[in-house]
């Protein structure tokens, strides 16, 4: 079997097929992770669109030593899944539920398990106080802005803006 | 974050954290994601974030895509879908008009040949720099298909298929595995040839797609049309 690493060298060669192979190897994967910031299909079939032809484009680009090829597509994805969604006016606070971010509950960062970076993760981010985490986990997993997060916690959004980046810098000092 | 104005390394590092949980807006994200290509030390500051972070990917549930997206992402590409299109988009067409002018040339050629003369023919190309193979359909029923030039070397596990699309069908028909020097011809009655009949090959494994549709890319495809001076 051929690995994802493998398939994004094959595809920066030229080599047309790769694309269709990561295509069906990751396509469950990755539509989940746009579906999860976008919360609409078409929407997130969008964004799969767009970060395949970004794939395509930027393949060449992906370097083994700075990590794994399957985060680097999730990244790629997240990115147009995170642009889709900022042009879907997500900067603007809303009262309409269908827009709004009620249904989103929190991720149980619980499920990190399976390799020696994402448990390393899950004990980091345990350490931070529960709703500084919330934050961090609603943001990365389902795209909310500033003041989505800020509603969805009920804090001001000032208070969220600090406590984001301050738990950034703690998950950075406890990671390092 | 203000223009190209020097970052602290604490500024450029909770940027890159921010821009890769993705809580800044569509104007800082715009401002970062310029600035990447030129600036090394944000660069690596985002990647070293991608990460960090990356394990957090998995608490998304997995989900299918709609059926037809990987079709739409490979017509984007200006590939062809891997299920052939029954609506002639815009790219079938540049490629349509691509093939006539080809087409008229070798037409020109063929009509100097003894009868039969072919009543309708086409030329698969994907590009024109790339080596074409010569669709006829003569009088008898018969498609002919020769390459024009060496076509290149196939993956040792794959082989190339002929498939012909009908007006108005929804499915293509199988009309067999091409051998490697391009040289092949279906016999009368397989299929009946007529203009607008879609005809292309498909890279396919060993045997043959085992679906019976094309499940491979398109390496070449043609419409059938009149031949010239017939």
């Amino acid at each position: 079997m051929t690995s994802q690493a493998e398939l994004l060298a094959a595809l920066a060669a030229g080599e047309r097929d790769a694309l269709r192979r990561l295509y069906e190897a990751q396509s469950v994967r990755l539509f989940g992770i746009a579906q999860a910031i976008l919360r609409d299909r078409d929407a997130a079939a969008d964004a799969l669109h767009d970060a395949f032809l970004s794939i395509a484009r930027r393949a060449g680009q992906f370097d083994p030593a700075r990590g794994a090829a399957e985060a680097w597509l999730g990244a790629v994805v997240r990115h147009a899944a995170l642009d889709l969604a900022r042009k879907r006016g997500r900067e603007r606070p809303t009262d309409d539920p269908a827009l709004g971010d009620a249904p989103v509950a929190p991720p149980q960062h619980d499920a990190l398990e399976g390799s020696a970076e994402a448990e390393r993760l899950r004990r980091c981010l345990d350490a931070l106080p529960e709703k500084n985490r919330q934050g961090i986990l609603l943001a990365f997993v389902h795209g909310l802005s500033h003041p989505q997060v800020a509603a969805r916690l009920e804090l001001p959004l000032g208070t969220v803006k600090a406590w984001i980046r301050r738990g950034l810098l703690t998950l950075r000092e406890c990671l390092a | 974050m203000s223009g190209a104005s020097p970052l602290t390394p604490e500024e450029r590092d909770a940027l890159a954290g921010e821009y890769v949980l993705g809580t800044l807006d569509a104007a800082e994200a715009a401002a970062v994601r310029a600035r990447l290509a030129t600036d090394g030390a944000l660069a690596a500051a985002v990647a070293g974030w991608e990460a960090r972070l990356a394990p957090l990917q998995s608490l998304a549930p997995p989900e299918a895509p709609p059926p037809g997206l990987w079709d739409r992402i490979a017509a984007s590409l200006g590939e062809a879908p891997a299920r052939p299109a029954v609506t002639p988009r815009p790219f079938w067409r540049l490629w349509a008009l691509g093939s006539t002018a080809v087409a008229a040339g070798l037409a020109a050629f063929l009509v100097l040949r003894p009868a039969p003369a072919p009543q309708l023919m086409t030329v698969l190309l994907t590009s024109p720099e790339q080596s074409a193979f010569l669709v006829e359909a003569g009088r008898d029923g018969a498609l002919r298909l020769a390459a024009v030039n060496a076509p290149g070397p196939v993956p040792p596990d794959r082989v190339r298929q002929l498939w012909a699309l009908a007006p108005g069908a929804t499915a293509p028909v199988s009309l067999g595995l091409l051998p490697p020097e391009g040289r092949f011809t279906v016999a009368p009655g397989t299929i009946r040839p007529e203009p607008g009949m879609l005809i292309e090959i498909t890279l396919e494994p060993s045997g043959g797609s085992p679906t019976g549709r094309p499940t491979g890319p398109i390496l070449f495809i043609g419409r059938l049309a009149p031949a010239r001076g017939t």
